[in-house]
């Protein structure tokens, strides 16, 4: 694990039989080189990357106690606190880590997108597809499976799918939380209707008028621990992003799911042939324009998915240099083979192997502007200086950012705030138009502004809230804000279940954790239960696969009265040492003095 | 809501200077106080300049400096809590409600009078000195300060070990986190400033204590209070303070060396530290 002291101490050693052997003469040396082709045994040692308290309630908390689990089976863990952006440029660009505990974003909660989070084919890739340089060849196939068969096929690469990764854990699920938010429902309502982690959440609030404090101004102010907005609003970017709430309302898709089912959105309609790879007409809903007044066309569509695919649309067409595909929405591009233009609101996606169920995800994209993103093909760089495998597109702060969605960009203050408006001109808000059953179904933008204001913790995001200088709370601020939250009058607790569990990731590049069963074991000394109703405070539950509660999940995964695939090696939240010994031995590994030592490093 | 937290600030930090002026300068201290006071002004205008130059750099590169610092700075969180263990979860573990009230006031308060009020007290002094080499000492720790912040990645102790140690301040009085992070962001915690700019203020104090024989109790006192609540309150580790002092030994006794010169007054101006002294000096 730590490189420079492993080859410090072999370095001594060496050092050390040298000496000896020029003492003793050749025997000796004969036996020293025998020696020193084995290791010296050392403790394994791991680091857990993860985010601090004042940027998430829970994230610390349960790092040290999963360390602490770790500690108790005779590992030298360390936990090392860094911040939002710093954590996702070490773990999903560098892959300079061993463990780190963050939330998986909610669009994992889909089959087929688990393609990019697990296919061994991206475990090169930055971003969010396999970060954890996860290789299962049987894994590949059932990912491969699953997005080319329908029916009871489907179902049933699914569930050995759910239950191989299960097994061999490229990560733990710790614990799935309940979101907590402070609200005040003075100005707004319809809090409980509202899914504040999806964009069009924010299309569902309504406006309560005849008590508006303010006068008229109804500017949604919503306070968050999370920074990143105010100084990027690049939708491609990874490290900036945590779900894309805000970069969902500025900028649109072809199509939204609402209610677990795909809908048009800039599409107008779409139409799917029967082929084993598909092929779909989207004709685009009429008169949508971008923010800066020009016409959104089928051009922009098809651009959109050729930037996705290499953001440097293919520069050194001769093949010289590798394509740099957008990191971001990797998983929903790599099912489009082609995109063309084919009439003035109509353009033809041609698909890879996959159904047409699977494939229309690849509509969920954001359309880009090709007049503003044609100019970031080129390589990025400082100075002049080329900085690698890397484009203008996945690094540009995209500020100001020109969308065609519900809310357009009016100014921001980096480490501060950020404000947006409402788009008059969006096809949600015009009277005319064909959107009158969409907006039925998605409702539209209540509020003149939204605005962002950033807090140093948790605890200021609810006193902001409380002392009415913010609408609510944009993330999550803890259970043990609650009691805060209930003292205060006119301030509403809110607490959702939320779509995006903490896990624990691996990184199995590493020595020991490359090894399944190494994994497996860890696996076992994480009591999910424990960490619900502790770290939690009974705000969370446990869960195995990140399918949990979907119509996808085998029922052989079901949580009952412990975690049925790794079960816990102990009991309430206490390893039982002599067990997680027992287990590691089994994996091949020993003990000394209490310490685990072994494996091939 | 931080204009309010600030208008609080002024408030209260004035009434305290009406205070201690009142408990601390005696009347015959400071008979033509006014021309005094220009005079003095007049002499440390240079070196003022300097402080405010160090603390608008301070401000300006400060979001420069935490890009800088996850670049090439060590993520020390880990080390020091490997140095120290538990001691903040301990010493946090002793206090009350009433002493908790009170080192929050004193971390907020009390810091802003603590270094406030000797540069308004010795700017009406006839002696020149104890407010020029305040002024500097305070150039020295923001500089020094900024370097180790570059230099080192760390998180407190509320912000690592959430299990042991409460995050008091902001618990209690959460706008106060409005004004705190205008002024300072959570990864500088390695030295503690607020630590060795009260332990500076103290160190002068006693340096020239003839000067306002009153201050020193009340300057000690606060500058004990102020080290004990970085801790108390789950902001800073022992090794931050520890740091913290250093840095204000090093401050103070770097000042004293450009005030007087490496061998004492006859030194000024030999050689460039001799000529930068003489400079920053500028004898009245």
């Amino acid at each position: 694990m730590r490189e420079r002291s492993s080859l410090a101490t072999r370095r001594a050693i060496l050092a050390g039989f040298g000496s000896a052997a020029s003492a003793l003469g050749a025997g000796c040396l004969r036996r020293a080189r025998n020696l020193a082709g084995w290791q010296s045994p050392r403790q394994v040692q791991l680091r857990i990357k993860t985010l601090p308290v004042d940027a998430d309630p829970y994230a610390l908390k349960l790092a040290r106690t999963v360390a602490g689990w770790f500690r108790a089976a005779g590992i030298d863990v360390s936990v090392v606190p860094m911040a939002d952006q710093e954590l996702s440029r070490q773990t999903l660009l560098r892959n300079d880590f061993e463990l780190f505990v963050m939330r998986l974003p909610s669009r994992f909660r889909e089959p087929d997108a688990l393609y990019a989070l697990l296919h061994s084919r991206f475990a090169d890739a930055p971003g969010w597809q396999n970060p954890f340089g996860y290789a299962n060849l049987d894994v590949d196939d059932l990912l491969e499976t699953q997005r080319r068969t329908d029916g009871d096929r489907r179902r049933a690469a699914l569930t050995q799918l759910q239950t191989t990764v299960a097994r061999t854990q490229p990560f733990t699920i710790l614990t799935v939380p309940d979101d907590v938010r402070a609200v005040r429902s003075t100005r707004f309502t319809n809090w409980r209707a509202v899914d504040l982690d999806a964009p069009l959440g924010y299309l569902t609030l309504e406006r309560r008028s005849e008590t508006d404090e303010s006068g008229g101004d109804s500017t949604l102010r919503v306070a968050v621990t999370d920074r990143r907005a105010t100084e990027n609003l690049n939708p491609l970017s990874v490290e900036y992003r945590r779900d894309g709430v805000l970069t969902g309302l500025l900028y649109d898709p072809l199509a939204r799911e609402i209610d677990g089912e795909l809908v048009p959105w800039l599409a107008d309609a779409w139409t799917f042939s029967a082929e084993r790879q598909p092929v779909a007409r989207v004709t685009l809903r009429e008169g949508v324009t971008w923010h800066d007044g020009e016409s959104l066309t089928p051009e922009d569509v098809a651009f959109t998915y050729a930037l996705l695919a290499d953001t440097t649309l293919g520069a050194d067409a001769d093949g010289t240099d590798a394509p740099v595909p957008s990191p971001r929405f990797r998983g929903r591009s790599s099912l489009v083979d082609d995109v063309r233009v084919v009439g003035d609101r109509t353009v033809e996606f041609r698909f890879v192997d996959v159904i047409a169920g699977v494939g229309a995800r690849a509509f969920t994209v954001p359309i880009l502007p090709k007049h503003v993103w044609r100019d970031r093909t080129d390589p990025a760089s400082i100075g002049g200086i080329d900085l690698g495998p890397v484009t203008d597109a996945l690094v540009t702060n995209n500020i100001p950012p020109v969308g065609s969605g519900p809310l357009r960009f009016v100014r921001n203050t980096p480490r501060e705030g950020l404000v947006l408006e409402r788009s008059d001109e969006h096809f949600l808000h015009r009277p005319e138009g064909s959107a009158g059953s969409l907006r039925a179904r998605a409702g539209e933008v209540s509020f003149d502004r939204l605005s962002i204001l950033v807090v140093g913790s948790n605890v200021t995001g609810v006193e902001a809230v409380a002392s009415g200088e913010a609408d609510l709370t944009g993330t999550s601020v803890g259970a043990a804000t609650v009691p805060r939250i209930g003292r205060t009058d006119e301030v509403d607790l809110l607490v959702t279940r939320s779509e995006t569990p903490y896990v624990l990731g691996y990184n199995a590049r590493r020595p020991h954790l490359n090894n399944p069963r190494v994994r497996n074991t860890l696996a076992g000394l994480i009591d999910g239960q424990h960490l619900a109703n502790t770290v939690l405070s009974g705000y969370g539950r446990p869960a195995v696969g990140p399918l949990w509660a979907t119509q996808w999940y085998p029922e052989a995964l079901e949580w009952s009265n412990g975690n049925p695939v790794t079960p816990f090696l102990g009991s309430d939240g206490k390893v039982d040492r002599r067990r997680a010994r027992a287990a590691f031995r089994e994996t091949g590994y020993r003990y000394d003095d209490g310490n685990l030592i072994g494996g091939s490093t | 809501m931080l204009l309010a937290v600030l208008l609080q600030v002024v408030a209260v930090v004035f009434a305290l200077h009406v205070l201690g002026l009142s408990l601390v300068v005696r009347l015959e201290d400071v008979r033509g106080a006014v021309g005094t006071a220009r005079r003095n002004v007049r002499a440390v205008t240079p070196i003022a300049l300097t402080l405010g130059g160090v603390l608008a750099v301070n401000g300006v590169v400060r979001n420069l400096s935490v890009e800088l610092s996850w670049l090439i700075g060590v993520n020390a969180t880990e080390l020091i809590h490997a140095l120290e263990g538990r001691f903040v979860a301990d010493l946090q573990s002793l206090t009350t409600p009433e002493l908790t009230a009170y080192f929050s006031f004193v971390y907020v308060f009390g810091y802003v009078f603590l270094l406030t009020f000797p540069l308004v007290a010795y700017a009406l002094h006839d002696d020149v000195r104890p407010l020029y080499t305040l002024l500097l000492s305070y150039t020295l720790n923001y500089g020094l300060g900024l370097v180790c912040y570059v230099l080192v990645v760390a998180y407190g102790p509320r912000n690592f070990m959430p299990e042991l140690v409460d995050s008091l301040l902001y618990a209690n009085w959460p706008r106060s986190q409005v004004l705190t992070s205008q002024v300072n962001v959570n990864t500088n915690v390695f030295p503690s400033l607020h630590t060795s700019l009260s332990v500076t203020v103290a160190l002068v104090a006693l340096r020239f204590r003839e000067t306002y024989r009153r201050w020193l109790p009340i300057a000690g006192f606060l500058a004990a209070s102020i080290t004990v609540s970085t801790m108390s309150l789950g902001i800073h580790w022992l090794t931050d303070v520890v740091a913290g002092v250093v840095l204000a030994v090093a401050s103070v006794a770097g000042a004293e060396w450009v005030a007087t010169g490496p061998g004492g007054e006859s030194e000024l101006g030999r050689g460039p530290p001799g000529r930068l002294a003489s400079w920053l000096r500028k004898p009245p």
